[in-house]
């Protein structure tokens, strides 16, 4: 055994400790020779009367200043060379580490920016989003009305400002190709609130707002370069937008985006920001769309500053009969909190089941550690009877696994990046935040922490349990070494099959979910349908009938293409990112007080829809041109809305006061039902959301119109038909987000999908672990008792009662382990509720696949080594004794 | 048991750090020193000392320097620091009061 410590730095010091023991023990014979011992005898009772020089000298040593790093280093050699001389071990475990280690450092990265890191605009943590409240029709979380923003900002104290957006949709024309773009309409001080500034000329200001001043536009760095070519001389020219010209007065910086949470429809993808053109404190009271963003003044909470808009409400609902009666209240989220609300609880699940991946990886590792300390005994016993104290040789075997750890840390941080490409590029569009994953110094500080922390969790065990060396006993039993560590062994296996069930249960609640979300029936069908959107500009298409007009046409051209089955128009589509349209609805002649208090979605269609998207009619029929023409106001609403309204009689040919847009103005109206479909699902698929009211376009003329085609065959296949259709009426019109519906739908999907994926990897990831240390485990104990076995043998035992009591033996910790993740299951997933959609919690089903699964993987785990310990060869075994 | 006693660690530290008060000493002059000193009654593993002596030295109590011998070889005297010195005083004072106690218990019981 070669000890490493005696190299050049400590020689100096060794030497003088030498000198001084020796000049010591001279002194002593000295002393006995005078007291007329022989030289032989005087030079033994010194020796005798000193003790153990080595070990004198090793106790010595640990009290030497540099003794910490000297032997951290010496350790560090050490544990390398162990780890040379035994590639395979360290091969296995470091790859094991590697897989937990990587695993646990992709996901951090997801947390760090989905959860942990600030929103990217200064004190974020100061930035608040308002929500309406409409109490009245049990609405939570709405918009605010242009009024109401106005009151806010001129009655609060305690916000710094507050300002607001709605996202629209608009044609860029002029030199390159017409484009569709998602466009901002915003208060001057919307993006003065964000805090960030402009990169080139400059944000809003309260002039731009005015009416008779020249209309502008501020744009991102990416419309600026795709449309202007990077110009550095943008500022000033203009821009044509919906066919009027705008000054361009600013460009955002590259990394500016508007980040809210997904229900609030201000998606990512927003282009450019143009001030509202009007003054908002004149749009009516009840007509939300407005989505509000505060900053807290210095020094406020914010419980204070909810305090004080629920005040403003209050005297809002005082002032107004028509607050009053919605039953308006504002309630302020921070929006960080808000933003994450949707994810966090799906990433905070993911954190947890990774690391419980890790302690199944650090059980493997103590396990492969305990294999090896048994054959390690011998030599740390010699250690401790050169006087090693206990506390060294832990430091010893704790800074080998320490070793081995980092080593797995470094391996993981591979396999976290390589994970971290693959959670982006699987990420579902919806999650904003997670644009923002990437390795940086918490993430990189969390891979070394984890790693840190690993190799004293499976090492401590292991290391206390070989330096507990009874120096006679190991020196007589001569390294066979086998200490009663099974015990611990199971222990471990037990574990891990518990962790494992956990994270299997975990899983497969997800994978259940994300099965019934695919089966869910959204009441539609979006096979076979390409759907494009166009908004035809205000200035080329000032009235409604020119836009009805430009629609209608097209509309009938399209129904014309060869392999297009039908057409139909609709303002939003299902599942579409722009903001929903949903308005009141009652009887005509309803008393005033019941007049807000029932919410519809409302939606603009021309005929045809219902056919394309396969939507059935139930009662009634479809919309007809005639109707239009005669002006008679109709409209068809959905069977929730007919049963609630009209529950025992039929719902056609009665009437409704509903909210049509005119001429670019909101106005309430009212129409006759002339027909009743099925309900489908357009913002989500869990939940059945609003009752639905469809207008014909002509009545209720949004500035936006979506069309779906049903096609023949691949609906793709018609991208450039329709494209050649729209140009032939409108070469200057562009056509936005062409894709099949089918899209739509998968990403209504995305979140769950993405979810169930990453639960799944980790179950599977786990499983892989834990079944190996099951037979990691049990070949270990055959292989330790292989002359137990022969004797067994030898003395008549069957290969069946050997295979009976290997599996026995290796089964009873993996049904302990199966108990024990049951309860901890039980316990742990009514935490995911959240996640689930229509699979309680507690899903029998799933608990008793799982727990029939894993039983099956233990068992298949436990019969490769006992079928091994079946074919022991009495003679063999016994020979090897 | 011997006739001569085994010391407890914290009692070494103590004896170590007296004997050197006097004088600085190499480490065989303290053990002897240590054993003339009481009569022979305690006796010093003398393996024990060195570790000791070290662990002194490590807190700074004790330092260590090279010198000549009685006989002119060269060895390794310890003297007591400054801090040695205030801690043999907090020490002797902690052992006074440990000893009276328990010799009044003895007396008493």
């Amino acid at each position: 055994m070669k000890f490493s410590r005696r190299q050049n730095p400590g020689n100096q010091w060794e030497e003088s400790l030498n000198e001084e023991l020796r000049f010591h023990l001279e002194k002593q014979v000295t002393l006995y020779l005078s007291a007329g011992m022989s030289p032989e005898e005087a030079r033994r009772q010194a020796l005798l009367q000193f003790g153990g020089v080595e070990s004198v000298k090793e106790q010595c040593r640990e009290h030497r200043k540099t003794f910490l790093l000297e032997t951290l280093w010496a350790d560090l050699q050490y544990g390398l060379r162990m780890l040379r001389i035994n590639p395979g071990f360290a091969a296995i475990a470091v790859l094991t580490l590697a897989l937990g280690i990587g695993a646990n450092t992709a996901i951090f990265s997801v947390l760090d920016a989905a959860v942990l890191k600030p929103l990217p605009y200064p004190q974020a943590d100061r930035l608040t989003l308002i929500w309406t409240e409409m109490k009245s029709a049990g609405q939570s979380r709405a918009p605010s009305s242009g009024p109401d923003l106005v009151d806010i900002r001129h009655r609060t104290k305690l916000l710094q400002d507050a300002g607001g957006i709605w996202v629209g949709s608009a044609a860029v024309t002029g030199t390159a190709e017409p484009e569709q773009i998602k466009l901002g309409f915003t208060t001057a001080n919307f993006l003065t609130l964000l805090g960030i500034p402009a990169a080139k000329g400059r944000l809003f200001n309260a002039r731009d707002e005015s009416e008779n001043a020249g209309p502008v536009i501020i744009i991102t760095d990416g419309l600026w370069r795709r449309r202007f070519g990077a110009d550095e001389n943008i500022i000033g020219r203009s821009m044509i937008i919906d066919g009027r010209a705008l000054t361009v007065v600013g460009v955002m910086p590259a990394s500016f985006r508007l980040i809210f949470p997904e229900e609030a429809s201000v998606p990512p993808d927003v282009q450019a920001w143009v001030p509202f053109g009007y003054d908002l404190s004149g749009a009516p009271r009840d007509l939300n769309y407005l989505r509000v963003v505060g900053r807290l003044r210095p020094g406020v909470t914010l419980p204070q500053a909810r305090e004080e808009l629920h005040s403003i409400a209050a005297h809002l609902r005082a002032e107004y009969p028509v607050d009053s009666k919605a039953g308006i209240d504002f309630e302020a989220f921070s929006l960080q909190q808000d933003t994450a609300r949707d994810t966090q609880p799906a990433i905070l699940a993911l954190f947890v089941g990774v690391g419980l991946v890790l302690l199944i990886a650090c059980a493997n590792v103590a396990n492969l550690l305990l294999s090896r300390s048994g054959l390690r005994h011998r030599e740390i016993t010699l250690r401790a009877a050169l006087g090693a104290s206990r506390s060294r040789i832990i430091r010893q075997l704790l800074t080998e696994s320490i070793l081995l750890s980092l080593l797995g840390g470094l391996a993981g941080l591979l396999l976290g990046w390589w994970g971290m490409k693959w959670l982006l590029a699987l990420r579902p569009k919806s999650m904003v935040l997670l644009d923002a994953v990437k390795f940086n110094f918490p993430v990189l500080g969390y891979a070394f922490a984890i790693s840190l922390l690993a190799g004293i969790i499976f090492g401590l065990a292991p290391s206390l349990e070989a330096s507990k060396a009874n120096l006679n006993e190991t020196l007589k039993a001569a390294g066979r070494g086998f200490f009663g560590k099974q015990r611990y062994r199971t222990l471990l296996v037990t574990s891990e099959v518990a962790l494992g069930f956990l994270l299997l249960v975990g899983a497969g609640l997800m994978a259940r979910t994300f099965a019934r979300l695919i089966n869910v029936d959204p009441g539609f069908r979006s096979d076979h349908v390409l759907t494009f959107q166009i908004s035809p500009p205000g200035s080329r298409y000032p009235k409604d009938q020119d836009r009805v007009r430009l629609i209608y046409r097209l509309k009938k051209n399209l129904e014309a293409l060869p392999g297009v089955q039908c057409v139909g128009g609709v303002h939003l589509l299902p599942f579409d990112d722009y903001a929903n349209w949903y308005s009141y609805y009652w009887l005509p002649g309803a008393a005033p007080q019941d007049q807000n208090t029932l919410l519809a979605d409302h939606r603009s269609i021309t005929s045809g829809f219902f056919q394309t998207l396969g939507i059935p009619l139930i009662d009634g029929q479809d919309f007809d041109e005639s109707d239009i023409a005669a002006h008679r106001r109709v409209v068809i609403v959905d069977e929730s809305l007919a049963k609630q309204m009209w529950p025992n009689e039929s719902a056609v040919g009665k009437e409704l006061n509903v909210e049509t847009i005119q001429e670019g103005d909101f106005r309430r109206a009212i129409a006759v039902v002339v027909g009743v479909v099925k309900h489908t699902k357009s913002l989500q698929l869990t939940g059945n959301g609003r009752p639905q009211i469809y207008e014909p376009y002509a009545q209720s003329t949004r500035e936006i119109m979506a069309f779906a085609i049903r096609t023949k065959g691949d609906p793709t296949s018609l991208i450039g038909a329709v494209r050649a259709e729209v140009a032939k009426l409108d070469a200057n019109l562009p056509l936005s987000k062409v894709r099949p519906m089918d899209e739509y739908v998968r990403m209504a999907r995305a979140s769950a999908r993405f979810t169930t994926l990453l639960a799944l990897a980790l179950a599977g990831l786990a499983l892989a672990l834990a079944s190996v240390g099951i037979y990691g485990v049990t070949s270990y104990s055959v292989a330790q008792r292989k002359n137990e076995i022969g004797i067994r043998m030898a003395l008549g035992a069957q290969a069946r009662d050997i295979l009976k009591i290997v599996l026995v033996e290796g089964m009873t910790a993996v049904f302990a382990g199966i108990t024990i993740g049951l309860l901890l299951s039980l316990l742990m997933t009514p935490m995911l509720s959240s996640l689930l959609f229509e699979v309680r919690s507690r899903d029998a089903l799933t608990f008793v696949a799982v727990a029939l699964f894993l039983s099956a993987v233990g068992l298949l785990a436990c019969c490769i080594p006992a079928r091994r310990a079946m074919r022991v060869d009495p003679m063999v075994a016994l020979r090897y004794e | 048991m011997s006739p001569s006693m085994e010391i407890l660690q914290g009692t070494l530290d103590l004896l170590i750090l007296k004997t050197l008060a006097l004088e600085p000493m190499h480490g065989w002059g303290v053990a002897q020193r240590i054993e003339q000193v009481s009569r022979e009654a305690l006796q010093v593993q003398q393996g024990s000392l060195y570790p000791a002596l070290y662990r002194l030295e490590r807190k700074k109590w004790i330092r260590a320097e090279w010198g000549a011998s009685e006989n002119n070889r060269r060895a390794k005297f310890y003297s007591l620091t400054k801090t040695g010195r205030q801690q043999l005083e907090k020490e002797m004072a902690d052992w006074e009061r440990l000893s009276l106690a328990v010799a009044l218990i003895l007396q008493r019981a």
